[in-house]
C-alpha cells in the first residue's frame, strides 16, 4: 500500500540535498504519505500538559499521537471487539467482519509510522522502508494465507489488489477531480506513468505464460506434468520479476529521481495550509519502532481471524470466496490511501494521485506476487503464476485500458467514470461467478453447491 | 541478418547523376541504412601491405579480394567453424557436434552476406540497392526455412521465423536499450518515434493474421472434423499471406520512395564522421557477385545441416526442439546485428538500434512468415499461419509491451531492462516446455490444443 514518488525530506532535519528551493522539498514527499497525511489530524496536546509526571506525559502524548492522530480512529474499536468474539466464539461471519474493519485504521498508522521512521533513517532507507511496509496488510494475509494452504485466497486477493488500485482508486480520484476541476484542464507527467505500466506489462506476461502452458497441453498430458512445468516456469519469472523491482527502486530512488518529482504548482498557498504536519517526527524513533512492531503482529492477529473465517463468512453472506478475496479485502486495505488519493484529486494535483495508485499497483504485482511465489517455494507449498483465465483476462484489460487511457498525459472525469464503471462489471463478474473452481492439486475453490457437506473448502 | 533500408544509398561520391536533392554532403553520408551502418562496427580495414609485396597482378587482385572479404570482420575467427562442419558431416562424427559448428559458421555467413550486399548497393544505385539489402538481409532465415519446409518439418519453420521476430523485438531491442541507457545515464536518449510506429503496426498485422487462424481451431465444436478447420485455416492463411506480402510492397514504397524523410537518421555531430569508412566500394561489381552467390550457397549447405540434426542435437542436449529454434537459432543469426545495435545505442544513436531491430522484426514478420507460406503452397506442404498458442500469446505480448514502451519517443535503461526480462522469462518458459509434440498430418506443431485429435502416426517427431 506504499508507493515511492520522492526521496524523503532531509533539508530541514540538517541533510545537505541540493533539491531547490524550500518549497519543493516540501513537495518533495513520498505521494504515499501526502495521500495518508490527509487523514490525519493535528494532536491536541493541551489535556496532556497538565499531566505532571514527565514519563507519563510523554507514554500518553505518543499514545495520543499514534492512536488518536487518525480520522479513522473510530475504527480502532473493531479490533478489541474482534479479539472478543474470537475468544467467545461468536459467529465467525461477525469475527470476519470486525476483523475487516480493524484492519483499516492499523494499515494506515502503519504508513504514518513508517512515514516518521524515515525522518532518522533518511531518503533512501525511508523510501525502501515505505515500499516494504507500506504493502504490509497484503502481505501478511498473503503468508497466513498461505501458511494455511489457502492458495486461491492468495491469488485473488492479490490480484484484486492490484486491479482495485488501478481501476477503482484511480477511477474515483480522476472522477472527483475530474467534476472538482471541470473548467480547468488537468495534466500529469507521464513519463512516471509510463514506466509503472510497462513493469505492469512485465507482470502480466508472467502470468499470461503459465496461464497459455495449461491450455496449450493436450488432454493426455498427465496434470502432475504441466503443473509441474507450470511451477517451474512460476518460480524462475518470479526471480526476474523481483530483480526488475530492484532495477525500478534504483532507477525510482537513485539514477532518475528528477523523473517522479511532482509537478510544480502555482496556487501553492492553498497547498501549505494543507501541509499540516510539520516536517519533524513528532514521536521518538525507538518509540516508533516498538509502535511498528506492535501494530504489525496486531495486524497479523487480524488477518489470521480473516484468513481463518473466510469461508465461513461467504457461505453465510452468500458471495463466493472468490468474491470477497478480490473486491472486498482490497477495498478494506487500500481505504486510507483511496482517501487521500481522492482528495489529491480535488485539488488538481493529479501526479501524486496517479503515483500513489500505480505505484502500489507495480508494487503489488512486482514484488508481492513473486514474494509469496517464493515464500510458497520455501514453505514447500505449490504456488504458482497462473492466475485463471478470468482473472487473468480482466487483469490484461485492466492494465491495457489503464494504460491506454492515460497515455496522453491528461485527465477528466469522463475517464475515471469509465475505470471506475469497468471496475463495478469486473466486480459484477465475480459476484455472479458461482462456479466452483478446481484448483490442480484438487482442492476446490469457490462456492460449493449445498449438498456437498463433506469436501470442505481447501480440502487437502 | 536482416537487412533493413532506412536510405537510399549515397551515390553522389560515386559520380552517379542521380543526385537526390537531400541536401549537405553530410546528410548524404549518414544516408546509409540502418543495417550497414551497424555492420561497419563490425568490420576492420584491411591491411593490404602484405599483399603489395606479391609479384603477380592477378593474384594481388585475388589476394586483395580474399581478405577483403574473408578477413575483413571481427568474427573471421569463426570461419574455421565452416570446414569443420562439412568435415564432421563426412566423417561421421556425432550430429550434435555437426548441428553446434554449422552454427557457429552461420554466424560470420550472415554478416559477409550485408557487407557483400552492401558494397553492391554503390554499383546498383540506391533504390535497387534498398531492395537488394530488403531480400538477402534475411538470407539466412529465408534459407533455413524453405529448406526445412522440403525436409517437412513445418514445427521448425514456424518456430525459427517466431524466435527471429522475438529476439529482435525484444533482445536486441532490449540489450540496446539497457546498454545505451547506461552508458548515456545523464543525457536524455531521444529517437523519432514516428519510424517505430510504422513499424510496430505493420507488426500487429501480422499479429492479427496469426491469430485469426489460431482461434478458428477454438471456436470448432465438437463434431466438426479436424480436416475441415486446417482446411479453412490453410486457406485463410494462403490469401492472408497474399495480402502481407502486398502490404510489404507497399511498406518498401513507402520507406524508398515516398516517406524517405521520416526514416532519415538523427541530425549528427561531428564526431559522426569519424566513424564513417570511406564511401567507395572496395571490391568490384562482379567479384562481389561472384562472392555473394558463393557465401549463399555455403550458408545453404550450413542450413542444411542445422534442419537435419536439429532434432538429435535437442535430444542429447536435453533441450526441446521449441527452444533451440526459437532461442538459440536467432540468437546465432542475428549477432552481428545485434553487437551494432548496441554498439550505435552507446553513442546515443537510438535510430539506427531501433531501425535495425524493428525493420528485422517487420520483414521477417511481414515478408519471410508469407513468402515460406506461399513456397510451401508450391511446393504441396500444408503450412498455415497458426503457430499455436503458446507462441502466439508471447508474441503478442511482446508486441504490446515493446509498443507501448517505445511510444513516447524517450529512453532509459529501465526500458531495456523490461524488454531483456520478458525475453528471459519467454525463453524460461519455452525452456521449460517438455511437452511430447505430436505432428498428425504434419499440420499441428508443437503443443497441440485440441484434445480430441489423437492421431497415430508413429511414434517419431516431425515424420511425415
Amino acid at each position: 500500500m506504499g508507493s515511492i514518488v520522492e526521496p524523503w525530506v532531509t533539508a530541514e532535519n540538517g541533510n545537505a540535498t541540493a533539491k531547490g528551493s524550500n518549497r519543493e522539498l516540501r513537495h518533495g514527499r513520498t505521494a504515499h504519505n501526502m495521500s495518508s497525511s490527509s487523514l490525519r489530524k493535528k494532536s491536541d496536546l493541551r489535556l496532556i500538559q497538565k499531566v505532571p509526571c514527565k514519563t507519563l506525559k510523554n507514554i500518553l502524548s505518543n499514545f495520543q499521537e499514534v492512536i488518536l492522530g487518525t480520522k479513522l480512529t473510530l475504527l480502532f474499536l473493531a479490533i478489541p471487539l474482534a479479539i472478543l468474539a474470537n475468544s467467545y466464539h461468536y459467529g465467525r461471519p461477525l469475527i470476519f467482519g470486525l476483523s475487516l474493519i480493524g484492519l483499516t485504521p492499523l494499515a494506515e498508522r502503519v504508513s504514518f509510522l513508517t512515514e516518521q521512521l524515515a525522518f532518522y533513517t533518511g531518503p533512501t532507507v525511508g523510501g525502501l522502508l515505505n515500499a516494504t511496509c507500506g504493502n504490509a496488510t497484503e502481505l501478511i494475509i498473503a503468508i497466513l494465507a498461505l501458511a494455511n494452504n489457502k492458495v486461491a485466497v492468495v491469488k485473488y486477493s492479490l490480484l484484486g489488489s492490484i486491479l482495485s488500485n488501478l481501476l477503482l482508486v484511480l477511477g474515483t480520484s480522476l472522477f472527483c477531480g475530474g467534476i472538482a476541476n471541470i473548467r480547468r484542464e488537468q495534466q500529469f507527467d507521464r513519463k512516471q506513468a509510463d514506466v509503472n505500466f510497462f513493469l505492469l506489462l512485465m507482470g502480466l506476461l508472467c502470468h499470461l505464460l503459465p496461464l497459455l502452458l495449461k491450455y496449450a497441453a493436450t488432454g493426455e498430458v498427465s496434470t502432475s506434468l504441466i503443473n509441474k512445468m507450470s511451477l517451474n516456469l512460476s518460480r524462475t519469472s518470479s526471480i526476474v520479476m523481483l530483480i526488475a523491482y530492484i532495477a525500478y527502486l534504483i532507477f525510482q530512488l537513485w539514477t532518475h529521481r528528477q523523473l517522479f518529482e511532482a509537478q510544480e504548482d502555482d496556487d501553492d498557498d492553498a497547498y501549505d495550509d494543507e501541509v499540516t504536519v510539520e516536517e519533524t517526527p513528532v514521536i521518538g524513533f525507538w518509540s516508533d519502532f516498538a509502535w511498528l512492531v506492535g501494530m504489525t503482529l496486531v495486524i497479523a492477529l487480524l488477518s489470521e481471524y480473516v484468513v481463518a473465517t473466510i469461508e465461513e463468512a461467504s457461505d453465510s453472506w452468500g458471495l463466493s470466496v472468490g468474491f470477497i478475496s478480490i473486491i472486498l479485502l482490497p477495498i478494506v486495505g487500500n481505504a486510507a490511501e483511496h482517501a487521500g488519493a481522492i482528495i489529491f484529486a480535488f485539488k488538481n494535483k493529479l501526479d501524486i494521485s496517479l503515483g500513489v495508485a500505480l505505484g502500489s499497483a507495480t508494487q503489488i504485482s512486482l514484488f508481492v506476487v513473486p514474494l509469496s511465489v517464493i515464500v510458497a517455494w520455501i514453505m514447500g507449498i505449490k504456488m504458482d503464476l497462473n492466475f485463471n483465465i478470468l482473472e487473468t483476462s480482466s487483469l490484461a484489460l485492466a492494465i491495457i485500458i489503464t494504460a491506454f487511457t492515460l497515455q496522453d498525459g491528461t485527465s477528466h472525469y469522463m475517464k475515471g467514470l469509465v475505470l471506475l464503471l469497468c471496475y463495478v462489471i469486473i466486480a459484477a463478474c465475480f459476484f455472479v461467478d458461482q462456479i466452483p473452481q478446481k484448483q490442480p492439486n484438487g482442492t476446490i475453490v469457490g462456492l460449493q453447491p449445498k449438498n456437498n457437506p463433506g469436501s470442505g473448502f481447501f480440502a487437502a | 541478418m536482416a537487412g533493413i533500408v532506412t536510405e537510399p544509398w549515397s551515390s553522389a561520391e560515386n559520380g552517379n547523376a542521380s543526385m537526390t536533392p537531400k541536401g549537405s554532403s553530410r546528410e548524404l553520408r549518414h544516408g546509409r541504412t540502418a543495417h550497414n551502418m551497424s555492420s561497419s562496427s563490425l568490420r576492420k580495414k584491411s591491411d593490404l601491405r602484405v599483399i603489395q609485396k606479391v609479384p603477380y597482378k592477378g593474384l594481388k587482385d585475388f589476394l586483395t579480394n580474399l581478405q577483403e572479404v574473408i578477413l575483413g570482420t571481427k568474427l573471421a575467427i569463426l570461419f574455421p567453424a565452416i570446414p569443420a562442419a562439412i568435415i564432421c558431416t563426412y566423417c561421421g562424427v556425432s550430429q550434435p557436434w555437426i548441428f553446434g559448428l554449422s552454427m557457429l559458421g552461420l554466424t560470420p555467413l550472415a554478416e559477409r552476406v550485408s557487407f557483400l550486399t552492401e558494397q553492391l548497393a554503390f554499383y546498383t544505385g540506391p533504390t535497387l540497392g534498398g531492395l537488394l539489402n530488403a531480400t538477402c538481409g534475411n538470407a539466412t532465415e529465408l534459407i533455413i526455412a524453405i529448406l526445412a519446409l522440403t525436409n517437412n518439418k513445418v514445427a521448425v519453420v514456424k518456430y525459427s521465423l517466431l524466435g527471429s521476430i522475438l529476439s529482435n523485438l525484444l533482445l536486441v531491442l532490449g540489450t540496446s536499450l539497457f546498454c545505451g541507457g547506461i552508458a548515456n545515464l545523464r543525457r536524455e536518449q531521444r529517437f523519432d518515434r514516428k519510424q517505430a510506429d510504422v513499424n510496430f503496426f505493420l507488426l500487429l498485422l501480422g499479429l492479427l493474421c496469426h491469430l485469426l487462424p489460431l482461434l478458428y481451431t477454438y471456436v470448432a465444436t465438437e463434431d466438426t472434423p479436424a480436416a475441415v478447420i486446417s482446411d479453412m485455416s490453410l486457406v485463410l492463411s494462403r490469401s492472408s499471406s497474399i495480402i502481407m506480402l502486398i502490404s510489404y510492397i507497399a511498406y518498401l514504397v513507402f520507406q524508398l520512395w515516398t516517406h524517405r524523410q521520416l526514416f532519415d537518421a538523427q541530425d549528427q555531430e561531428d564526431e559522426y564522421d569519424d566513424d564513417v569508412e570511406e564511401e567507395t566500394a572496395v571490391i568490384s561489381f562482379w567479384s562481389g557477385f561472384v562472392w555473394l552467390v558463393g557465401m549463399t550457397l555455403v550458408i545453404a549447405l550450413l542450413s542444411e545441416y542445422v534442419v537435419a540434426t536439429i532434432e538429435t542435437a535437442s535430444e542429447s542436449w536435453n533441450l526441446s526442439v521449441s527452444f533451440i529454434s526459437i532461442i538459440l537459432l536467432p540468437i546465432v543469426g542475428n549477432a552481428a546485428e545485434h553487437a551494432g545495435a548496441i554498439i550505435f545505442a552507446f553513442k546515443n544513436k537510438l535510430d539506427i538500434s531501433l531501425g535495425v531491430a524493428l525493420g528485422s522484426a517487420t520483414q521477417i514478420g511481414l515478408f519471410v512468415v508469407p513468402l515460406t507460406i506461399i513456397v510451401s503452397w508450391i511446393i504441396g506442404i500444408n503450412m498455415d499461419l497458426n503457430f499455436n498458442l503458446l507462441e502466439t500469446g508471447s508474441l503478442a505480448l511482446s508486441i504490446i509491451i515493446t509498443a507501448f514502451t517505445l511510444q513516447d519517443g524517450t529512453s532509459h535503461y529501465m526500458k531495456g531492462l523490461v524488454l531483456l526480462m520478458c525475453y528471459f522469462i519467454i525463453a524460461i518458459c519455452f525452456f521449460v516446455d517438455k511437452l511430447p509434440q505430436k505432428q498428425p498430418n504434419g499440420f499441428h506443431m508443437g503443443l497441440q490444443q485440441m484434445n480430441n485429435v489423437v492421431t497415430a502416426t508413429g511414434g517419431g517427431v516431425f515424420s511425415s
